[in-house]
């Protein structure tokens, strides 16, 4: 019953969103607006190659001849492109060599938000936890990036993308935008124009990363969008777990987030990545917040290949994101852990794509959505079978919860087998939470408020039960903290 | 205000192509780009009165479009209902426009047939059904087409308060075949069920598509579609359940399972539930797969040939949405008629 304690004092002590506050950072800013003079700025600043602004110029213009997309189940007030900061940087003389030259303020930063950039610092309270190395990406650039030496006697490269550009230009060129072409959709298109920052993996064959690889990506300055790339490539038989967190002050207006991580794994490979995010959802009444509008994908290139997505979403005013797997290798298998947790006036269409080419490859889907207050949540999800795919199995199971008579709750998969030999599963459910549970949890002397947090942790445990440990507490603290308010 | 798009087939602009999100998985604008030519007027035999003859009641005949009789019918107290939709034409278009209403209390049975033949025609049929309160209505369809025709039914069902409505649709497909239902279910005791069936060989093509909406506070709705797709065939099921805001107590189940026997056969589903209201129990299921290959390995060591075998487990499997329809003469018409095609 610790962690349930945990979940009611997380709940009793924090404030709505914990993550609001600004620092006064010494910013240094492109213009505002996007032409192809702020992609050229970007990319010099970033002291990129030749190649690389040319790839960047050729997304800019494809981007220019797209429209916004309108398909989603969400409404927003048009995006002002035009009106936006494409590149923010902490100011700094030259690149810092070591933590003790970083900004202080800017430790502070990261230090309110609890994310260890100090090497011999390990998350709190866990005794013995394994060692965590971190990215630290703070409006458009990487800040730090920790445990590098002992990553590189491993051999695995992990850099800020625009570092990466520089010292390992022929693997980013062969990978990059190999997952999600640059013309892939609207946002894809606006972030391969103007990516700023993100992170590089490579696990070279046969390894097992020796820790757990974590980015931390943070919005603070206002009127900033922010696209991260992030590229991680699993390369034969080794393995990699990759965290992602994210969180963004307090502002009256809305910021966008278009990013767009590609993932590539080789025969043998596997790949587990988890997100948290947590960015600013807007106030009561529904202002600001975050505009989360991110693609990401995975390519199982390789057989016996393994991508497995677990997501925690609780923060942002719109999300429109579906984790999605490729899978090309003969027996390779997708797997997709969703917890979508909306409150207030935030929507969130969210879901995956499973799309099997490969014989005999596997997939299985559980997403669990919470809908409070006046918000909406989507699952849209497409299970879908090639004609040569043969032997192919898929599962999925999606089940809404409907907290308050405000809140809408949807879904909508889409199934399509055109090989006889599939064998293909979807349940769906939508229900509200149980009165008889939460008289009985408030007659043991929960309040409402606490029994909800209990029951929702209930709802939501075979997905938070695949996040690595040191996440699970962590996304069981904050699906409580996100359904404060929802009840009463 | 519909939620599917309303078709005319004297204006081309009206054909979607899958690019509307509705017709996704039915592409008529591929197949039809142009209005089609009126089709010509048809005499029928006057022996024959379709699958559902034996079972009597009140003809109501279109042919190539135009009522034999009447389009409009009022119904009050119990009574059966034929409506026989009869295409006979080569290459050209015609359109039904047919309107029930069953009076408070009324108790009915429309036992409707799409019968044609010829060949490359477009059929188009429009269908209104009005249930009064307490009205009882069940809808039988039997669809028996050639496999190179276009065939469109929109179907819009609308319920009082405590009215039930209940329909089986068993479809044999055409080169495009759709069969749409949009229900307005106002709750308050009405009651809907919504099944379907269909067995599809060669290159046929068949959609089932439904709409319920749910206004008001408790209502239930039960659907089950099952299928069977040979060959290069390909099977559609699209199945919406909205429950509006304030329409509390709402209980809604949705199934659909399908079976492919063949390599390339293909099935295409989309089960949605848009909810509003939290006071709701929804549930769907879905499933693709094929026979379970110990059932067949059992079934041939008890002697039993292997098509045999598959012939029965399929029938096992289809049965059971004929099995939920109510009234016993229809319910076996339909049983034998889809026993002969499996």
């Amino acid at each position: 019953m610790a962690a349930v304690k945990e979940t009611v004092e997380a709940v009793a002590a924090l404030e709505k969103y914990a993550h609001g506050f600004t620092s006064d950072i010494e910013q240094e800013f492109a213009p505002k607006g996007l032409n192809a003079d702020i992609v050229r700025f970007i990319s010099e600043k970033k002291g990129e190659p030749e190649w690389m602004l040319e790839w960047r110029l050729a997304a800019f213009e494809r981007w220019q001849a797209m429209e916004e997309p309108t398909w989603a189940s969400v409404r927003y007030d048009p995006v002002d492109y035009q009106d936006l900061y494409y590149y923010a940087a902490p100011k700094k003389k030259a690149g810092p060599k070591s933590l003790d030259e970083v900004d202080p303020e800017l430790l502070e930063v990261y230090a309110k938000l609890g994310i260890p950039l100090k090497e011999q610092e390990v998350l709190a309270g866990v005794e013995g936890a394994p060692k965590v190395a971190v990215d630290a990406v703070f409006d458009s650039v990487s800040v730090v990036t920790t445990f590098k030496k002992e990553l590189a006697k491993a051999g695995v490269i992990f850099l800020p993308m625009s570092e990466a550009i520089r010292e390992h230009p022929e693997l980013v060129r062969q990978y990059l935008g190999s997952v999600v072409p640059v013309s892939d959709n609207y946002f894809a298109a606006l972030n391969s124009a103007v990516f700023s920052d993100g992170s590089f993996v490579y696990i070279p064959p046969g390894v097992r990363c020796p820790m757990e690889l974590s980015t931390y990506f943070r919005i603070n300055a206002s009127q900033t969008g922010q696209f991260e790339r992030t590229l991680i490539i699993a390369d034969k038989g080794s393995y990699v777990s990759y965290l992602e967190g994210c969180t963004a002050p307090m502002r009256d207006e809305n910021q966008l987030h278009a990013a767009v991580v590609e993932l590539v794994a080789l025969d043998d490979a596997e790949i587990k990545y988890s997100t948290v995010q947590n960015w600013y959802p807007g106030d009561a009444e529904g202002r600001g917040g975050i505009y989360n509008f991110v693609t990401k994908r995975a390519d199982c290139r390789g057989d016996r290949s393994k991508v497995s997505w677990t997501q925690v979403e609780t923060g942002s005013a719109v999300t429109w994101k579906y984790p999605s797997c490729l899978l090309k290798g003969e027996e390779s298998s997708g797997e997709f852990y969703s917890i979508a947790i909306t409150n207030g006036h935030q929507q969130a269409d969210t879901g995956t794509k499973m799309v099997h080419l490969g014989k005999n490859s596997k997939s299985r889907i559980i997403a669990k959505a919470v809908s409070a207050g006046k918000s909406d949540s989507t699952y849209r999800g497409l299970v879908s079978v090639h004609p040569k795919a043969t032997g192919v199995r898929n599962f999925t199971q999606c089940d809404s919860l409907l907290i308050g008579k405000d809140c809408g709750s949807h879904t909508i998969p889409y199934i399509e087998a055109k090989n006889g030999s599939a064998h293909l599963e979807h349940e769906a459910t939508t229900t509200r939470l149980s009165e008889d549970q939460l008289f009985y949890a408030q007659q043991r002397g929960l309040s409402e408020e606490e029994a909800v947090a209990l029951l929702v942790n209930g709802f939501v445990r075979d997905v938070l039960q695949e996040l690595p440990m040191e996440f699970a507490v962590e996304a069981q603290k904050l699906v409580a903290i996100s359904l404060e308010g929802s009840v009463g | 205000m519909s939620a599917l798009p309303v078709l005319d087939l004297k204006d081309a602009s009206s054909f979607p192509s899958r690019r509307v999100e509705a017709w996704k998985y039915s592409d008529l604008r591929k197949f039809l780009r142009e209005a089609p030519q009126l089709s010509p007027s048809a005499t029928i035999p006057l022996v024959g009165g379709g699958p559902f003859e034996a079972l009597g009641g009140e003809a109501m005949v279109f042919v190539n479009g135009r009522p034999v009789d009447a389009s409009a019918r009022v119904v009050c107290g119990e009574q059966t209902v034929r409506l026989r939709l009869i295409s006979k034409a080569e290459g050209t278009g015609h359109a039904v426009a047919a309107r029930i209403s069953a009076r408070a209390g009324a108790k009915l049975l429309v036992l409707e047939t799409h019968e044609g033949e010829g060949a490359g025609y477009v059929a188009h049929n429009r269908l209104e059904l009005d249930l009064a309160e307490g009205a009882e209505v069940t809808r039988i369809v039997l669809t028996d087409e050639p496999g190179d025709v276009l065939s469109v039914t929109q179907a819009a069902v609308r319920l009082a308060r405590g009215a039930r409505y209940r329909q089986t649709i068993v479809a044999s497909g055409a080169k495009l075949q759709r069969l749409e239902t949009e229900v307005s279910h106002p709750g308050h005791g009405a009651d809907v069920r919504l099944d379907g069936a269909y067995v599809l060989d060669g290159s046929r093509h068949a959609d089932l598509t439904s709409v319920v909406d749910h206004l008001g506070r408790e209502g239930t709705t039960s659907q089950l579609t099952k299928g069977v797709v040979k060959d290069t065939a390909r099977g559609v099921f699209q199945g919406k359940i909205i429950v509006e805001r304030g329409a509390d107590g709402t209980d809604a189940r949705m199934g659909h399972h399908a079976l492919i026997l063949s390599e390339r056969g293909e099935v295409d589903a989309k089960p949605e539930l848009i909810i509003y209201a939290d006071e709701v129990q929804c549930a769907h299921g879905n499933t693709v797969g094929n026979l379970d290959a110990n059932a067949l390995f059992y079934m041939q060591q008890r002697g039993l040939p292997l098509d045999e075998a598959r012939a029965l487990l399929t029938g096992a499997f289809l049965m059971e949405v004929i099995d939920r329809i109510e009234t016993e003469g229809p319910r076996e018409v339909v049983r034998e008629w889809l026993t002969a095609r499996l």
